[in-house]
């Protein structure tokens, strides 16, 4: 992700703050599938997927002053903008209604899972390597990070204790770290 | 809080996906700043998650990125224009970012002022109905009301009328009434065998009043005149109107002695000798 062969991170803020439209252009190269990955995956709807990501771009573009290194990278910084713009649009009463049209009209597709996060899955070219990830670890962890599920509503969705929900949430997220070790070795 | 507590307490795994309470995310944040070491495993779980998200990446559509780049071109373009126009103050780099996150409203302003507009005309149109039919109201209290006013004048009027005739049937009463004052009868003469009159003299002031019982109403450029005889002459005590007034007691002239009273027909004005033989009625002092 930040294999930029020609700006540094510090460069790229710099670019921003300044102003530079090629700056922004470039960020957008590297960054806007990525982010475009997670809208997608959030709000299930490809069709307000990419008003959605313009707006995180614009909010990029618009509060780049407000980004502190001190406390992250700029895409750790981005990344967060793309998650709570695109949650705050799932959890927008008209979203949901726009949902549950299509949940009506889709019903084929809804089979007996409470939340279907994995629709996209299959064409998005998944990594091998996350397919280590048992299908249960990546279903919570997308509940979690994609839904934005609190601890409460994953136990709800999934049947399970509280506190099996944190204790998986770990495993999950231990073996994740230990998989991406692996690659980065 | 020992670093090494923080990291094993599972803490950090609830926070990069987002599932930490606010609490949490509060007191993981302050150890961070604290310790590099916690830090460093946050950074760890971070860039791991990142990897999972990245891996999940989607193109989007060409057009995004022009439209993109468009809406930035538009939005310096009026963040330079507001620059160019606070250049005269110095050191406010920062304002114009307040000035562009202004803009996505001004996009939508259009509509917010259509709306806006529309509401108040429809505002309008029911403040104008409402008035149109409280206008109307008032217009017709308005009437009512005048029609009562002139009803209420009309009243006034009449009431005045029957005061004034109560008052003046309480003064003949009182005339009547009062024991110094003498009743003389005037029954008709020849000329005339069924008119009759009274007259009431006060005994004490000397005035006379005139009461006409029944007298036929005088040709145009006739009018009827009264007299006292005053030891045997004839005293005229005035002229005296018919119709209305005639049923009231009417004032006459003043007399210091009288033997007789009697009515004459004369012309108009009266006259300084009475005629006898237009003597109509005519009554002596009782006793």
């Amino acid at each position: 992700m930040d294999s930029s062969s020609t700006y540094t991170e510090q460069e790229l803020v710099n670019g921003l703050r300044n102003r530079n439209q090629k700056i922004f252009s470039y960020l957008y190269d590297q960054y806007s599938s990525t982010l475009y990955g997670v809208v997608v995956k959030v709000l299930n709807d490809h069709a307000s997927a990419g008003d959605v990501l313009q707006d995180v771009f614009l909010k990029i573009w618009k509060n780049i002053d407000q980004y502190d290194e001190e406390r992250g990278r700029l895409f750790t910084w981005m990344l967060n903008i793309c998650r709570n713009t695109a949650i705050d649009v799932l959890r927008s009463k008209a979203h949901k209604l726009d949902q549950k049209i299509q949940n009506i009209t889709d019903d084929v597709h809804i089979g007996n899972e409470p939340l279907i996060v994995h629709m996209q899955v299959d064409h998005l070219g998944f990594s091998k390597m996350l397919e280590r990830l048992s299908k249960d670890q990546r279903n919570l962890i997308d509940l979690a990070y994609y839904k934005g599920c609190t601890q409460e509503e994953i136990a709800r969705v999934l049947d399970i204790p509280l506190g099996t929900v944190k204790t998986r949430m770990r495993t999950a997220l231990n073996h994740l770290k230990q998989i991406v070790k692996n690659i980065d070795k | 809080m020992d670093a090494q507590k923080v990291i094993s307490s599972g803490i950090i795994e609830l926070y990069v996906t987002g599932m930490a309470t606010e609490q949490e995310v509060r007191e993981l944040e302050a150890a961070m700043l604290q310790s590099p070491e916690v830090l460093a495993a946050v950074e760890e779980y971070r860039r791991s998650l990142e990897y999972y998200v990245a891996a999940q990446d989607l193109p989007p559509d060409h057009a995004i990125k022009d439209s993109l780049l468009n809406q930035i071109n538009n939005l310096e373009a009026s963040g330079s224009a507001q620059t160019c126009m606070s250049s005269t103050l110095p050191g406010h780099p920062k304002a114009t970012l307040m000035e562009e996150t202004l803009i996505p409203e001004k996009r939508l302003s259009w509509k917010v002022v259509a709306a806006a507009a529309f509401i108040l005309l429809i505002g309008s149109i029911i403040m104008n109905f409402f008035y149109y039919k409280k206008w109307k109201d008032f217009r017709e209290y308005k009437d009512k009301y005048q029609a009562l006013l002139l009803s209420q004048n009309s009243i006034m009027s009449t009431n005045d009328k029957y005061k004034a005739r109560l008052e003046e049937l309480e003064q003949t009463l009182n005339v009547m009434e009062d024991p110094a004052v003498l009743k003389v009868n005037m029954p008709g003469t020849k000329l005339k065998p069924d008119a009759v009159a009274t007259v009431f003299w006060n005994t004490q002031n000397k005035q006379v009043y005139l009461k006409v019982n029944n007298l036929p109403e005088p040709a145009a450029g006739k009018q009827y005149q009264l007299w006292a005889i005053v030891d045997g002459k004839p005293v005229d005590m005035g002229v005296f109107e018919m119709g209305d007034t005639a049923k009231l007691l009417q004032k006459m002239k003043v007399t210091d002695k009288v033997q007789m009273f009697a009515v004459t027909l004369e012309n108009k004005g009266g006259a300084a000798q009475p005629t006898l033989e237009q003597m109509y009625v005519a009554g002596k002092i009782p006793g």
